[in-house]
C-alpha cells in the first residue's frame, strides 16, 4: 500500500493509515488504555514496521473505527465532496489500485465532457494470503498473541 | 446481540467474544451517501478531522490498521 500511495500522489490521490486500536494484543504491544500509550504504538508503526504513508489516531474508543465497521485491516476511499466511493472489508493493494484506476479514468472522461452518473455495483475480490508474514506479526506482538490465535482457530 | 461495552473496545485478548461483538462491516455506512466524520490525530498529537483530510485531494485512500 505504501509503494501504490507514492504511485498515485501525483494525480490527486492521497493516502493515510488509520491506526485503531491492537488486533492481537501481545506482550510486546498490549491493549490500548491511554492515548499516550496509543501514540506510541502509532510511532512504532512508522519506525518498526515503515509505514510511508501519514499515520493518523482514532480515538481511544474507536469511534472512526466503529462506525465504518470495526473491521481489523479494511479500506475505504472517499472522494473530495466525503462520499464513500470504495469499501473493502480487507486491505488488498491490487483491489485498491485497481478502483483508483477506474475512479481516475471516471475524473478524466468528465473532464473531456463525459456525463456519467453513479450506480451500484457489488463485487468479490481476491487477495493473496500471507500466513508466514501474518505469523511473524504475531510473534512480534509476544507468544500471548500467537497462542490466543491459534486457539481461536483451532 | 447485544451491544458490547466501550470500554471493550480495545479487548485484551484476542477470544471471539472479545472481538467478534465488534465486526460489524454488514451496517457499514452506504457508498454515495455522506460519510461520517470523526475527529483524528496526526502523530505529532495535532488534531484533525476525516472531513479535513477528503476534502484536500481528489481522492482519499484510508486502511484501518495496527500492528497484526
Amino acid at each position: 500500500m505504501n509503494a501504490l500511495a507514492e504511485q498515485v500522489a501525483e494525480q490527486g490521490v492521497a493516502s493515510i493509515f488509520l491506526y485503531t486500536h491492537e488486533a492481537h494484543p501481545g506482550e510486546h504491544y498490549p491493549h490500548l488504555t491511554s492515548m499516550a500509550q496509543k501514540f506510541r504504538h502509532a510511532h512504532a508503526l512508522r519506525d518498526e514496521l515503515g509505514v510511508a504513508r501519514p499515520i493518523l489516531l482514532d480515538a481511544l474508543d474507536g469511534a472512526c473505527h466503529r462506525a465504518y465497521g470495526s473491521m481489523p485491516n479494511m479500506t475505504w476511499i472517499f472522494n473530495r465532496a466525503g462520499l464513500p466511493i470504495y469499501k473493502s472489508d480487507w486491505s488488498d493493494t491490487n483491489s485498491v489500485a485497481n478502483a483508483i484506476s477506474y475512479f481516475l479514468d471516471v475524473r478524466s472522461r468528465r473532464r473531456a465532457g463525459e456525463r456519467l452518473v453513479p450506480f451500484a455495483v457489488e463485487r468479490l475480490d481476491y487477495r493473496r494470503q500471507d500466513q508466514a508474514a501474518f505469523n511473524a506479526a504475531l510473534e512480534r506482538n509476544g507468544p500471548k498473541a500467537v497462542e490466543e490465535y491459534r486457539t481461536a482457530y483451532e | 446481540m447485544s451491544e458490547p461495552d466501550l470500554l471493550d473496545y480495545n479487548y485484551d485478548a484476542f477470544v471471539p467474544a472479545k472481538f467478534e461483538p465488534w465486526l460489524n462491516f454488514a451496517a457499514s455506512p452506504p457508498l454515495g451517501q455522506p460519510a461520517p466524520d470523526f475527529p483524528l490525530w496526526n502523530l505529532d498529537g495535532s488534531e484533525t478531522r476525516l472531513s479535513a483530510l477528503w476534502s484536500r485531494s481528489s481522492f482519499l485512500i484510508v486502511e484501518f490498521g495496527s500492528f497484526t
